[in-house]
């Protein structure tokens, strides 16, 4: 299945536009995202551990606007937004 | 009484006159303003502006959230509370963050204020990408929002 990720923060270099799609499996959570964002991230910068641990250590909502787990259980479209560590103020 | 809003640079500007207004209530007999302003150094850098970026209806949710727990946690008779905070880029000098409350009691505003930046601060969704004058620019690290060390 297919899923858009909008991209906030320091994971807005990531890509040039403001979201990304990741094709997952079938049956795939919050924790299959961070995993193939891992991937796409260590094969496009393969020398930026900087975006790894942004990818380790950020948070992901859903449309609803909610915080969302690891264990959150995704479908065929859905969109997630990245929130990396926050610092505002 | 609660306001919380972003307000994008590109479209206006955060004004302490507005929260001068909102905050003025004839209940309370203290208000305490907290204004955050671009400095122009950190860590060891020479700072010319911010970028602000904002997840724009979460931070908005979490004002109100933080300030429901706040009138709880401090136990606040006729609370008023203004939050504002600047989305885009913002020179050195400029205002990021209105913070504007009033309350019966000095010691009120002084915990309450204190409380609301504390928490924007740790789970607030919005960052910060400092310029600096080589012309580098860097997001800063923050806050994890979850603890995804424990997952």
């Amino acid at each position: 299945m297919k899923i858009k990720i909008e991209l906030f923060g320091a994971a807005r270099d990531f890509s040039k536009e403001d979201f990304l799609e990741l094709t997952l499996p079938e049956i795939s959570s919050v924790k299959e995202v961070r995993e193939n964002l891992a991937d796409f991230i260590q094969s496009k910068y393969p020398d930026n551990a900087n975006y790894l641990e942004i990818v380790k250590r950020s948070a992901f909502a859903n449309e609803q606007n909610e915080i969302v787990h690891d264990d959150y259980q995704l479908s065929n479209h859905s969109k997630l937004c990245i929130i990396p560590p926050v610092g505002g103020g | 009484m609660f306001h919380g809003k972003v307000i994008d640079a590109s479209k206006g500007a955060i004004s302490i006159d507005a929260a001068q207004k909102f905050i003025t209530s004839e209940k309370c007999g203290a208000s305490l303003f907290f204004i955050g302003t671009v400095r122009n150094h950190n860590n060891n850098k020479n700072v010319t502006g911010i970028t602000y970026d904002s997840h724009d209806a979460i931070v908005e949710k979490s004002f109100k959230e933080i300030y429901d727990e706040a009138i709880q946690k401090l136990k606040l008779e006729y609370p008023v509370v203004f939050i504002e905070h600047t989305k885009g880029y913002v020179p050195l000098g400029g205002i990021s963050i209105i913070i504007a409350v009033a309350a019966k009691h000095r010691s009120q505003v002084y915990d309450l204020s204190r409380y609301i930046i504390e928490e924007i601060k740790k789970r607030t969704p919005i960052w910060k990408k400092e310029h600096y004058d080589d012309n580098e620019s860097d997001w800063l690290k923050g806050n994890p929002v979850i603890d995804t060390e424990k997952k």
